[in-house]
């Protein structure tokens, strides 16, 4: 194993485009009041649908976040992200001329790309057949623009990389990042995620019968199944001898990641493979699963996830593994943008004190055995020393990131 | 720091050196590297799409050479696999195991340290935009086949490839447009030097789609005399310290980024400073390259872009490029990797075939429509 650079990284900046809200304050005020971001899909046609709730951002308007690039360049996702990372930049107080004068990494991560973009050319091929595709929609279908989207509207000048590792994505483009700056190969880098509400991944889950009745209940005995849903979400990340030279607000500090790939089914999750992902994610930090305080799970409320999660857990942790609880209760399955989300509400846990609630938890499925801790519909108040980030994906890619209080 | 890895073992450079152990590949040339080699003298042949198929656009494409996914892949679960899925499984299944004898092949595989990273635009433009197609038009918008689900996830194709070969380790998809296979190279370099797997077969794929080629066609995106083409390359990449033969070593992977709208010699700027940066990590001057691998040709406009780069690089004698678009047309996403093994299949021709002076070190560069500008610095296997 080659040497450890000696740099540490830290999030001194959050920002969200969320169906809970824009910005970190209203994301995570929503989330500690357990609030619920579903409601009517708005994004597509949804007559014929027999399910009609997504959890979709409400009230954004692109041009009132995007101050340097015309929102009209970017799809739907590389606006959120875009947008996000404005947000994340403010909140941490750094000057965006430094962040472009240096060396600034955009890493983000999505399941679907600019889906909406697809959508328009797949309605327009419908209607008007392939001869009348219009080229400068097609240009920005490539999924590669979302880090784009971000690199150009905060004129950066560092790579910008985007990950299409599904759903476990954002933690992905949250681990690499964290290596370029642990490595000195950037000075500061915007990661996270972003997908949009889009009428195929829709029809996707509902055709596989994995879409809720009314909304998720992550690790409740009569969860149902997925909301889709959307969103954008950055962090800034900054060594820590950056940070404090500044006199930043740290929120945590990374302190490793793991990934592995089941590599035997393509929708089924694999408890083996998960457990190995948690492993190496601790190995990768330093850390003992003891020191872990709180998991912020993938926890989609389907019951095949849920219960090979908690399995997966205990194969690592025992039989009195750390609270767990699903965001995905209040902001349904935001895709690619989804493990972005649980690092931001994992480093306003370990920043604020608390455990972010199960909001739609009525019992906690008995299968699971004793002995798990799921988070009740409110948040409760607790030190946050550790908290341990899952992403999984369809394909079979893990990815967990580990936050962790700034320590000496 | 100087690149004396050959007598050095534990060297800081040394650390920064992965190996390119084999190489799976199927192109316009064919299936591996040596028609590929043999075609760099010869080129391949170009046909109007629209001759062959009523609904495409005229624009002329490269079809690919060699490939038939039913006898590569076996005729089971075949109509489940998009052509990005058979290209991958195809492409990666030549790099693990090798399609013949006297092909290179790693002589052992962990399964539980090895992985897969594959550059790719967008997935499988078609796949997608037929699940699309069957939301609107099927009689309810769910009745799509939920078997063609996965399919029209980014990750489908490496997710696909990594059971079909039982690799557990790092897995990863990265997009990127035309720089899509670079960045799954500079990627996969980057994990293994972070030690996150013992080996990786990075690279990249891309498919023909009707739409992707209106596209172009509308687009005018492609280069006077450019084919549309398809194929793919992957590659076995070793962590430092491999003990082995190799096709190569690579050395460097840069990356940055410079928005167009800024205007496009700022783009040039950004890709000269990216190129100076990776030779600087690789202990190199320009003086040291005896072959450039130009990535942008195929795209009007861009090749101008990414050859004022270069001339304000390699400012001293006129470096030899090895053109390849004769031969592998325009494949996007795939580019660099097709790029790299055009490149490593000429290394492999007896010495006679090719002047010894170049065969030192390779810089392959490559733009994206976005701004975005890599380089990657190759050194021959005999090269200290």
């Amino acid at each position: 194993m080659p040497e450890r650079a000696a740099r540490r990284v830290v999030v001194t900046g959050l920002g969200a485009v969320s169906s809970l809200g824009l910005g970190v304050e209203a994301l995570v005020a929503a989330v500690r009041a357990g609030r619920s971001g579903i409601g009517p899909v708005e994004q597509f046609d949804a007559n014929g649908f027999d399910h009609t709730l997504a959890g979709e951002v409400r009230d954004f308007v692109a041009d009132d976040h995007l101050l340097r690039t015309d929102p009209a360049r970017w799809g739907r996702s590389g606006q959120f992200a875009a947008a996000a990372a404005r947000m994340a930049v403010a909140d941490a107080g750094a000057d965006p001329r430094a962040l472009s004068a240096g060396r600034t990494a955009s890493c983000f991560g999505t399941t679907n790309g600019e889906s909406q973009v697809m959508e328009r050319l797949a309605a327009e091929l419908v209607a008007h057949g392939p001869g009348a595709v219009r080229p400068e929609l097609a240009d920005q279908a490539d999924a590669g623009r979302i880090a784009t989207a971000v690199a150009a509207e905060l004129d950066l000048g560092g790579e910008a990389l985007t990950f299409g590792t599904a759903c476990a994505a954002a933690n992905y483009a949250i681990g690499y990042a964290f290596d370029l700056l642990r490595n000195g190969r950037t000075d500061a880098a915007l990661c996270g995620g972003a997908d949009a509400s889009n009428r195929a991944t829709h029809a996707g889950f509902h055709r596989l019968g994995a879409l809720a009745q009314d909304v998720p209940r992550p690790f409740d005995e009569e969860r149902d199944g997925i909301v889709t849903a959307e969103g954008g979400v950055a962090l800034l990340l900054e060594t820590l001898e950056a940070a404090l030279a500044r006199g930043a607000r740290i929120y945590a500090e990374i302190l490793g990641y793991g990934v592995t790939c089941d590599a035997s089914h393509m929708t089924n999750p694999d408890t083996a493979s998960i457990a190995e992902c948690i492993r190496l994610a601790q190995r990768d930090a330093g850390i003992k699963p003891e020191e872990v305080d709180y998991i912020c799970a993938h926890g989609t409320g389907t019951r095949a996830n849920d219960s090979t999660e908690v399995a997966a857990v205990r194969a690592v942790f025992g039989d009195t593994p750390p609270p767990i609880s699903s965001i995905k209760s209040m902001l349904g399955h935001t895709m690619g943008a989804a493990s972005g989300f649980g690092a931001l509400v994992s480093c306003a846990a370990v920043h604020e004190g608390f455990l972010p609630p199960n909001a739609t938890l009525r019992t906690v499925d008995p299968q699971f055995g004793p002995g798990v801790d799921a988070v009740g519909s409110v948040a409760r108040k607790a030190e946050v020393r550790i908290a341990q980030n899952h992403g999984f994906a369809f394909g079979g890619n893990n990815a967990i990131t580990l936050f962790g209080k700034v320590t000496n | 720091m100087t690149a004396t890895f050959a007598g050095s073992p534990h060297s800081v450079a040394d650390m920064s050196i992965v190996d390119i152990v084999s190489c799976g590949v199927f192109s316009a040339a064919g299936r591996g590297l040596a028609p590929l080699a043999e075609a760099l003298v010869c080129g391949t042949t170009a046909l109007p799409a629209d001759a062959v198929e009523p609904d495409w656009p005229p624009v002329e494409v490269r079809p690919l050479g060699g490939f038939d996914p039913g006898a590569l892949l076996g005729r089971k679960g075949l109509s489940r696999l998009t052509r990005t899925d058979q290209l991958a499984m195809a492409v990666c299944a030549d790099a693990l195991v090798g399609p013949g004898p006297t092909d290179t092949k790693p002589a052992y595989t962990d399964p539980a340290h090895t992985g897969i990273v594959l550059g790719t635009a967008t997935g499988s433009t078609a796949a997608i935009v037929d699940f699309f197609r069957d939301t609107l038009e099927q009689a309810r918008p769910y009745m799509v086949n939920p078997a063609h689900f996965p399919g029209t996830l980014m990750n489908s194709a490496a997710g696909k490839t990594a059971i079909r070969q039982g690799l557990t380790g790092l897995n990863a998809t990265v997009s990127g447009g035309a720089m899509a296979s670079m960045n799954a190279l500079r990627y996969a370099r980057s994990m293994l030097i972070e030690g996150r797997a013992r080996r990786l077969v990075a690279g990249g794929v891309e498919e023909l789609s009707l739409l992707a080629a209106w596209a172009w066609h509308r687009g005018l995106g492609l280069a006077t005399r450019s084919a549309l083409a398809e194929g793919g390359a992957m590659f076995a990449l070793d962590a430092p310290g491999g003990k082995g033969p190799v096709l190569g070593r690579l050395l460097a992977g840069e990356s940055s980024f410079s928005d167009p709208a800024k205007g496009l010699p700022v783009v040039s700027t950004q890709l000269a400073a990216c190129v100076r940066t990776a030779l600087e990590h690789s202990g190199l001057a320009p003086g040291d390259v005896s072959v450039i691998v130009p990535g942008a040709g195929g795209r009007r406009g861009w090749a101008a872009v990414e050859e004022r780069a270069l001339r304000a690089v390699f400012t001293g004698a006129a470096v030899p490029r090895l053109h390849t678009h004769h031969v592998l047309g325009e494949t996007y996403s795939a580019g660099t990797a097709l790029n790299l093994a055009a490149l490593l299949a000429g290394w492999r021709q007896p010495a006679a075939e090719s002047r010894a002076d170049e065969r030192h070190v390779a810089v392959l560069t490559s733009v994206g429509f976005d701004g975005s500008v890599g380089c990657l610095v190759v050194a021959h296997p005999d090269f200290t």
